[in-house]
């Protein structure tokens, strides 16, 4: 995957600079700065504890960086509350589930979509349009689930089904809001081998029929290298190499920190 | 075991039949009953419509208040004060006392933004200790009337409803506070399945079962909370004038304006069933009737009662529902209505519409 690939003259899609996360006195994000180009899959990966995640959650405004900027689409996302993030068109899946237990699969899909209706407070209780909303975001829902394979669970409760099935509702419920930036936090973690593979055609084809951008963090360095246009490597809350897979997997920098190996 | 589609023309007789059964009982009890029976309905009514209103906050969103039973006591007295110092008449006081409560609910639901489980419940229970001895506080004693509350709050004449006709006497009203009652009931159960049943209904349950993930989908956990306890607030403040309508009284420590009130609405949700539409309603008619009927039990009971309680001075009233509403919840954990969902499902199952457009769904 060369630069050229992709057209280099567009603007970014988000852009991170100097981001520094502090949780006390440990900085989990140490002026942390990259790029993603509209149409790429770029891959974020880091040993446990580099900081991932926490990158993760301040693009989706759950963590509040004490300095630095990050941009999306020309915005500057740091000022925008938590619950506009999906009506920009970002979404997210969870490294460890944050499904709705007790709702079923269509529900939680169609929470999802919940960026995507406008039936408010008042609007449901008069009934105006409620129920041809509902019809709507019903077979978005349902379509996306089927897609994903899940159809025939969609009337049973998320509660109780296996981990790798309420992985892909994640991705089903992230979908449903019809977003341009989808972010995936460990989508592998817990999966099995062939479940990984999948998970790896999942991504290419989401990426193509909902044109999607997408940031992957990822500890499965095979499908990382596999699928991503672009690959971000950190350790200890900063960037230490960046570029093609093939670059960034051959940086001694990189080597050295996911084997320790001593100089 | 039968299978039904949803929305087949057997499921639609289904429904037919169970709407038919329902308005049998309903049109049965003021046309049939003792004047006494009816008054016990109404009752229950009153409490199946606050019970429903709490539904929505801790049912529904998960919400912990135990505060309701000050927005009942500000339904009651504002229809009192309206009725007794402004003379309006009393129809028109459901709507004030709505607006007033929906106002102090989103106010009370600020803690709730901040604040959750335990901790909000600590706080509403405050809510529910300080609403009675605000209202005797010497210095609003000119609003309220202080300890010895108001009362005579009434209907000067039964209103003539279409259908009902003219009524008369005690038993006329009687039946006028049953209608009057059930009407506001059918009301606060359709408000609450149009906001349940709806994507404002699916954020609030969102918001039970995962916040932050609710965040992400674009839930506005401020607004949507402060709506929902506005909401709330003000469909128990129904209850509350119609309960006080109903006996002409209140007063700072009556029956539900006390934390006693919140108790008995968290039970008759939790025993019907939390978190479903017809919980409150089943819990409300179960509640009322075990009270009534144990209320009746004496220490000088004969058979089984006289035996197990004929020691005691005391009336075993108490100590029975209680030890009822404990068997209760032991045998159907997820409330009544989850109980009669589990046996129900053993007779009929309603298989639901597929979801989706393209491509059809498999597995049945």
């Amino acid at each position: 995957m060369s630069e050229t690939a992709s057209p280099s003259s567009r603007e970014n899609l988000l852009d991170v600079s100097g981001v520094t996360v502090t949780f006390g006195g440990i900085v989990a994000l140490d002026g942390l700065s990259f790029a993603i180009k509209p149409g790429q899959i770029c891959g974020l990966i880091g040993p446990n504890g580099a900081g991932k995640t926490t990158m993760f959650n301040v693009v989706s405004r759950i963590y509040q960086p004490s300095s630095g900027s990050v941009v999306f689409d020309g915005k500057d996302l740091l000022s925008v509350p938590a619950h506009e993030i999906a009506h920009l068109g970002i979404a997210r899946t969870f490294q460890n589930l944050a499904l709705f237990p007790t709702m079923s699969l269509l529900e939680n899909v169609m929470v999802g979509a919940h960026s995507q209706g406008k039936i408010g407070f008042v609007r449901s209780i008069l009934r105006i349009g409620a129920a041809r909303e509902n019809r709507e975001l019903r077979d978005w829902s349902g379509d996306l689930l089927t897609q994903l394979g899940l159809g025939p669970l969609m009337f049973r409760p998320a509660m109780g089904l296996p981990f790798g099935t309420l992985k892909r509702l994640e991705i089903a419920r992230a979908l449903a809001a019809r977003p341009r930036f989808l972010l995936m936090d460990e989508p592998a973690a817990g999966l099995t081998h062939a479940e990984v593979d999948e998970l790896g055609d999942t991504v290419v084809s989401i990426r193509e029929q909902f044109d999607l951008t997408v940031l992957l963090v990822e500890h499965h360095m095979s499908m990382v290298m596999k699928i991503s246009d672009h690959v971000v490597a950190m350790e200890f809350g900063r960037k230490i190499s960046e570029g093609t897979p093939s670059f960034v997997q051959n940086d001694p920098k990189v080597v050295q920190a996911y084997l320790g190996v001593d100089a | 075991m039968v299978k039904v589609n949803q929305g087949s023309p057997q499921h639609w007789a289904l429904r037919t039949l169970g709407v038919a059964l329902i308005a049998l009982v309903v049109v049965w009890v003021p046309t049939q009953m003792s004047t006494s029976r009816i008054g016990q309905f109404s009752d229950a009514f009153v409490l199946i419509i606050a019970a429903m209103s709490l539904n929505l906050v801790l049912g529904f969103t998960g919400q912990i208040s135990i505060g309701h039973s000050a927005f009942f006591g500000i339904g009651g007295y504002t229809a009192a004060i309206l009725i007794k110092d402004h003379g309006w008449s009393p129809g028109y006081t459901f709507y004030a006392a709505a607006v007033i409560a929906f106002v102090v609910g989103c106010l009370i639901a600020l803690p709730a933004l901040r604040i959750k489980g335990i901790y909000l419940a600590l706080v509403t229970l405050a809510v529910a200790v300080l609403f009675p001895t605000l209202v005797k506080w010497k210095k609003l004693a000119w609003l309220t009337d202080g300890a010895k509350g108001i009362d005579s709050v009434r209907y000067d004449e039964i209103p003539v409803w279409p259908i009902l006709g003219e009524l008369k006497g005690r038993d006329g009203r009687a039946v006028f506070a049953y209608w009057l009652a059930f009407v506001l009931l059918v009301i606060t159960y359709l408000v609450c399945r149009g906001l349940v049943k709806s994507r404002f209904g699916r954020s609030l349950v969102a918001i039970r079962d995962n916040e932050t993930a609710a965040a992400v989908m674009g839930v506005n956990l401020t607004v949507t909370k402060v709506l929902v306890f506005g909401a709330s607030a003000a469909l128990c403040a129904l209850a509350g004038v119609l309960s006080t309508l109903r006996t002409g009284v209140i007063t700072p420590e009556g029956q539900y304006v006390t934390l006693l009130g919140s108790i008995v609405f968290l039970l008759i949700m939790v025993v019907g069933g939390a978190g479903t539409l017809w919980g409150p309603i089943v819990g409300g008619l179960v509640y009322v009737w075990l009270d009534n009927t144990t209320r009746g039990f004496g220490s000088e009971s004969d058979g089984v009662i006289g035996f197990l309680f004929g020691w005691s001075d005391q009336s075993p009233a108490t100590l029975i529902l209680g030890l009822a509403l404990v068997i209760i919840m032991f045998a159907a954990p997820y409330g009544l209505v989850g109980l009669i969902k589990r046996l129900w499902a053993k007779v009929v199952i309603v298989v639901p519409k597929p979801a989706g457009t393209s491509l059809p769904t498999t597995g049945h």
